[in-house]
């Protein structure tokens, strides 16, 4: 046995050959840390960079204003507050933002009891190879590309929904919250189709992450509601309810986001309306089917403002899915001081 | 309506059934020969299993009121299996099955006006390892006694705070009934989980191996409180240590490969045991069954 002290780098070759592979370690880690932090910074900035002509153009009436006037792209540009544009060009993105909010919001509403009851079924109802197929199909499902989904709203489920499904709704009692399923329900594009579509898209997502949780729920802190004389639901509601509920949050925030900047399917069954939907069924817009749809013909802005406004648009995002995240982590957090769970379990 | 009444009305309810059950069975009631102490739970020529395989069988016995009755055996004996089929815990077992009668109170607990939920409230359950729900340190302790709404709203928090105290945990969690259980040791969680079976006022105590993951100090605070609920409830535990059964128990049963070999009280089954076998298991042999 060589003989050797205690300071690193000292005994030997074998020891010299590890310490190299420790550095080179800590080195990976660190490149690793840093770069999503670099490429989230990187991004942000340039967007700023790009959006800020746009931001001192538009100024706060951005965010409150409807209409969306590029200008006249072949006239003699103007000069306003030291920015360059075409004449007449006014941006207000709220009907962006609003058919954003609206329509991930009914995709939320719609897709968490689909997926936390498919979750349900498949871990504690369905026999295991049926959950199996089930869970499978799931993943699946999670796997298709949006363009796909887009297509599929366009070509099958917003017809089929404004032939047999919207005119049901329509007749709805003329009562809260039901009232606001009245009115004309137009050819199935729109903000319900719209966000039906998302929900098809994120139930999956919260579905595979709460049967994951699901299955992690210890079976026997399920024995010991059963032997204190529990119903089936009061078990559900006792064990496995608190278990998995701040985790199913954060799946439900994954797939908020996943909703709020889902881009070509909502572009595909939006109605693609530069306007608030006027009734649940009225075409609408979001902010990132505007910046995909209008890309093209803003690069016509001989001042580039058109473009600029893009980014700024697409910085409206950014902050308005950060904001969303935030107040849902923040939600999180509240629910999970009142849930006691041993360290490490959950989210 | 305060728990005590309730308790009343649901407890005539159950003996009402019970004598029309008694009444419904051939042959003598199977408690009405009052020889010794009242028996409280009792087996009568059970068998049953899984699927096809029979996990115990000819297994009549008969656990008198207010006593200890120590279950022990080797691995794989059954002694566990008939334990969870004395408060029907098996019933979520796929393909299990059982014949003969296992009789509270001399009811059948199978029987047709048997609503299980009560029978697990009159014959609680505590396990091998602690299994608190994800709730805070109070929820947990009033969890059963809120599900089969035994007390008011208001009551809650005295109920919490004395079965905390029955157990002997209340000077250490006085001050944190709203954290979670999670933080305090094993041997205290078992404290709380046993707290949360004695709070919806079991008869029955089933005590699943309750030591078997605690420390000395733990073991011997769990031992103490059995030893504290009876007489005014019966206890019936599941032991691996033979050391713990002599020390806990009035009365051992024997258990060896499904089969019930010996039962007796616990002193005359230690120190004079009738059957081979379980004089050369009670002598530290792993496989009494085995011939020399």
């Amino acid at each position: 046995m060589e003989r050797g002290g205690l300071v690193a780098g000292t005994t030997g070759r074998r020891s010299r050959g590890r310490l190299l592979g420790e550095r080179a370690l800590a080195a990976a880690t660190a490149t690793s840390a840093v770069v999503p932090l670099g490429a989230l910074a990187a991004t942000v900035a340039i967007l700023v960079f790009e959006a800020l002509p746009a931001i001192r153009f538009n100024g706060w009436h951005f965010l409150v204003g409807s209409a969306w006037r590029p200008g006249d792209y072949y006239g003699q540009p103007v000069r306003t507050g030291g920015v360059l544009h075409p004449a007449g060009a006014s941006y207000g993105a709220f009907p962006l933002i609003i058919g954003t909010l609206e329509s991930s919001a009914i995709a939320i509403v719609v897709a968490f009891p689909l997926a936390v009851g498919a979750a349900v079924l498949v871990v504690e109802k369905l026999p295991a190879r049926l959950a199996g197929a089930v869970g499978f199909c799931l993943e699946v499902l999670a796997g298709i590309p949006s363009v796909v989904f887009g297509l599929w709203g366009v070509l099958a489920f917003g017809p089929w929904l404004a032939r047999d499904v919207y005119p049901i709704l329509a007749h709805l009692p003329n009562v809260p919250p039901f009232d606001i399923f009245r009115g004309n329900v137009g050819h199935g594009l729109g903000l319900l189709s719209g966000g039906l579509v998302l929900a098809c898209m994120i139930v999956p997502i919260i579905a595979a992450t709460s049967r994951d949780l699901l299955r992690q729920v210890p079976e026997a802190t399920k024995e010991g509601a059963v032997a204190l004389g529990m119903t089936q639901a009061e078990v559900f509601r006792t064990v496995q309810v608190r278990w998995v509920r701040t985790g199913v949050l954060g799946a439900v925030i994954l797939g908020l986001g996943r909703a709020l900047g889902e881009t070509i399917a909502i572009a595909l069954v939006s109605g693609s309306v530069l306007q608030s939907a006027t009734n649940i069924y009225g075409g609408m817009t979001t902010i990132a089917a505007t910046i995909v749809s209008l890309l093209d013909s803003a690069e016509g802005d001989p001042t580039g403002l058109a473009v600029r406004t893009l980014a700024e648009a697409a910085l409206v995002l950014a902050l308005l899915t950060l904001l969303v995240n935030v107040g849902a982590r923040l939600l999180v957090r509240r629910a999970a001081r009142g849930a006691a769970l041993p360290i490490g379990a959950g989210f | 309506m305060g728990p005590a009444d309730y308790r009343e009305e649901r407890l005539a309810t159950m003996t009402e059934d019970a004598r029309s059950a008694r009444a419904s069975l051939a042959g003598p009631a199977p408690t009405a020969a009052p020889v010794g102490p009242r028996v409280v739970m009792s087996a009568k020529d059970v068998r049953l299993g899984f699927g096809r395989t029979t996990v115990m069988e000819d297994i009549t016995v008969d656990m008198p009121a207010g006593s200890i009755t120590a279950l022990v055996g080797p691995s794989g004996s059954g002694k566990t299996t008939f334990l969870r089929s004395l408060n029907r815990m098996n019933d979520r077992v796929r393909g299990y099955w059982r014949e003969g009668l296992i009789l509270l109170d001399g009811q059948d607990v199978h029987g047709r006006d048997v609503d299980p939920l009560v029978l697990r409230r009159r014959v609680g359950m505590v396990f091998q390892r602690p299994n608190p729900f994800p709730m805070s340190i109070a929820d947990n302790v009033v969890a059963g006694v809120r599900a089969h709404r035994l007390a008011k709203r208001s009551q809650l928090r005295d109920i919490a705070e004395t079965k905390l105290a029955e157990v002997g945990l209340w000077s250490a969690v006085a001050d944190r009934m709203h954290d979670s259980p999670f933080r305090l040791s094993g041997g205290q969680q078992q404290l709380l989980c046993l707290a949360r079976a004695l709070a919806v006022e079991p008869e029955v105590l089933l005590l699943d191996e309750p030591t078997s993951s605690l420390d000395p100090r733990s073991t011997e605070a769990v031992e103490e409180l059995v030893r504290r609920l009876t007489p005014a409830r019966t206890a019936v535990i599941v032991t691996h240590d033979l050391a713990q059964a002599r020390r806990l128990s009035d009365y051992t049963i024997f258990f060896y490969q499904g089969r019930l070999v010996e039962v007796g009280p616990t002193a005359e089954l230690f120190e004079r045991p009738r059957r081979a076998e379980t004089a050369r298991y009670l002598g530290g042999e792993v496989d009494p069954g085995a011939e020399r």
